[in-house]
């Protein structure tokens, strides 16, 4: 009892945290109608960046967030300008994209691989102390804790932006239909540049917080994580960033069963999943809405 | 009359297939203008370019004496263009934010008056101010595109087949709001439409055909040239004091 009591928890707090590296990907998707292939390395950059952080200049974890999510959207800027509006422009854009942000994902691995090298790199659950916290009798580390928080308020703040913004109005325009934006009056390319970085920012933070959850970072994280956060999109709904939370929570506590119970099989699961939602619900979890539109 | 919008042999389509082959109309101020055209004489496209939705190939846009022909869409709409897809409205925004949408140039002490002044002259809207645009009927959403074009306060209003998808009764209706909006706003106004109904509507009406205009004139000329009438309303002589068909159900 006490071990299907605690895989819940696991799996709710393990689902937070998923839904946070999965909401970048489908925030980006939603206005681009893009897959950024190399959505999992950026969660991978930020995590080299808070390790290098907190191991030379011993800066938190927590107060790495802003200065990390600041480089991101820096860093976001002139790479969607330097891609994203020739790719809208040209014949294909979404199997370019693919092509693109493909390239864009080896590169990025390669680098990292030639400057860090390919060993793993951990911070400390400590960073945030010794202690930790029970729930229902279970006792989980405190870092837990302070990644569902934080992932917690960075749905809260994509929530907030989308529904109470002039902008977050205008983005949910364009996820809904580009045309229909741009003759409201709405500058559809800042709106589409401010997205891709706010995209990039979710997955820096969920970079930060990936040493507590996963455990290490390494540089061919980011594949693995780019197929899981596109399972997670599936799950929850493609172009509905807030269906990205319960796909999140659907993994994290389906993971979490199997490593309890069949853990050898816990490797395969995003797959199974994929497929599953594709077969019976190819709309995702939270409707048809978000996709029609 | 004052000349407000001004399109000089205008050439546009998408990609390689060149759709408007040199296609020239002007709107005077406070005039509404038809046109007219079966499916897939150019008619959206022609509007589409206009909102800067196709880009131009050739051609020029004169708007209230500026050249709008490269700019961007949202700035065409700063200008005072308002432009109302078939759509209308976004379906996953509630009539609210809609509304809001529609004046996103506007202060939010402007939007708010100039939305009280939809809701009075949209009732039905007002009922459900709460409401996805995709959960209103046909007749709603149209009104809802209408009241969020208006939102901008334009000084043009282009709309995109206003009765596709609606019953007559509604279609009756349409017509109502709009020659209303049309005396109390003093708007100027560019249909496209297959249904002829809207002939009552419009001081001025232009025929599109394979991507360029046949016809300019009023109503009355329209209704002299047999050769107009029969191919594209299929309203022969012994026939003309039937009510119109729609042209699209013309053979």
């Amino acid at each position: 009892m006490n071990l299907f009591v605690y895989t819940i928890i696991a799996g709710i707090m393990y689902g937070i945290f998923f839904g946070l590296v999965g909401m970048g990907l489908n925030i980006i998707f939603g206005v681009l109608k893009m897959i950024n292939l190399a959505h999992g390395d950026f969660i991978m950059l930020g995590s080299f960046l808070a390790y290098w952080l907190y191991g030379f200049l011993g800066i938190n974890p927590l107060v790495a967030v802003p200065i990390v999510a600041a480089v991101f959207f820096l860093l976001g800027l002139p790479l969607y300008y330097a891609f994203v509006p020739r790719l809208i422009k040209s014949k294909d854009p979404e199997m370019l994209s693919f092509i693109l942000f493909f390239g864009l994902s080896q590169v990025m691995e390669a680098l990292v691989v030639f400057f860090f090298g390919n060993n793993q790199r951990s911070i400390p659950s400590t960073a945030f102390g010794s202690a930790g916290f029970t729930i229902f009798g279970q006792r989980f580390p405190i870092a837990w804790l302070i990644t569902c928080l934080v992932a917690l308020g960075a749905f809260g703040f994509v929530y907030w932006y989308l529904q109470h913004t002039r902008m977050g109005r205008a983005t949910r325009a364009v996820m809904a239909n580009r045309d229909e934006a741009l003759v409201s009056g709405i500058d559809v390319e800042r709106i589409s540049a401010l997205v891709f970085c706010m995209g990039l920012v979710l997955a820096s933070i969920a970079g930060i917080f990936s040493f507590f959850v996963i455990g290490a970072s390494y540089p061919s994280m980011g594949a693995e994580l780019t197929t899981v956060s596109f399972a997670i999109i599936v799950l929850g709904s493609l172009g509905d960033p807030l269906g990205t939370i319960l796909g999140g929570l659907i993994y994290g506590v389906a993971v979490m069963f199997m490593q309890s119970y069949f853990s050898s099989w816990a490797e395969i699961l995003p797959y199974v999943l994929l497929i599953a939602v594709m077969l019976f619900r190819p709309e995702g979890l939270v409707g048809k809405a978000a996709r029609s539109a | 009359m004052e000349t407000l919008l001004d399109l000089e042999a205008l050439e546009s389509g998408y990609g390689l297939i060149q759709v408007l082959w040199g296609s020239s109309l002007s709107v005077c101020r406070n005039q509404s203008v038809l046109l007219l055209g079966i499916n897939g004489a150019g008619k959206t496209t022609l509007l589409k370019t206009i909102a800067g939705l196709v880009p131009t190939w050739k051609g020029k846009i004169v708007f209230d004496g500026v050249d709008l022909t490269r700019l961007k869409p949202n700035l065409r709409i700063a200008h005072g263009i308002g432009y109302m897809s078939e759509l209308g409205m976004v379906p996953n925004l509630t009539v609210e934010e809609n509304l809001k949408l529609g004046g996103y140039f506007r202060t939010d002490k402007e939007n708010r008056k100039r939305a009280g002044e939809m809701f009075d002259y949209f009732p039905d809207l007002k009922a459900y101010p709460k409401r996805m645009g995709g959960a209103l009927s046909g007749g709603q959403r149209k009104m809802l595109g209408v009241a969020k074009t208006l939102m901008s306060m334009p000084k043009l209003v282009v709309m995109d087949e206003p009765s596709s998808g609606l019953s007559p009764k509604f279609v009756k209706k349409v017509i109502e709001v709009l020659k209303f909006l049309h005396e109390r706003e003093n708007l100027s106004m560019l249909i496209a439409e297959q249904n002829v109904s809207f002939l009552d509507f419009a001081q001025k009406i232009y025929i599109l055909d394979k991507g360029q205009v046949t016809f300019g004139g009023d109503v009355e000329e329209l209704k002299g040239n047999d050769t107009i009438r029969e191919t594209y309303f299929g309203i022969s002589q012994t026939v003309r004091s039937q009510p119109p068909s729609p042209v699209g159900e013309t053979p």
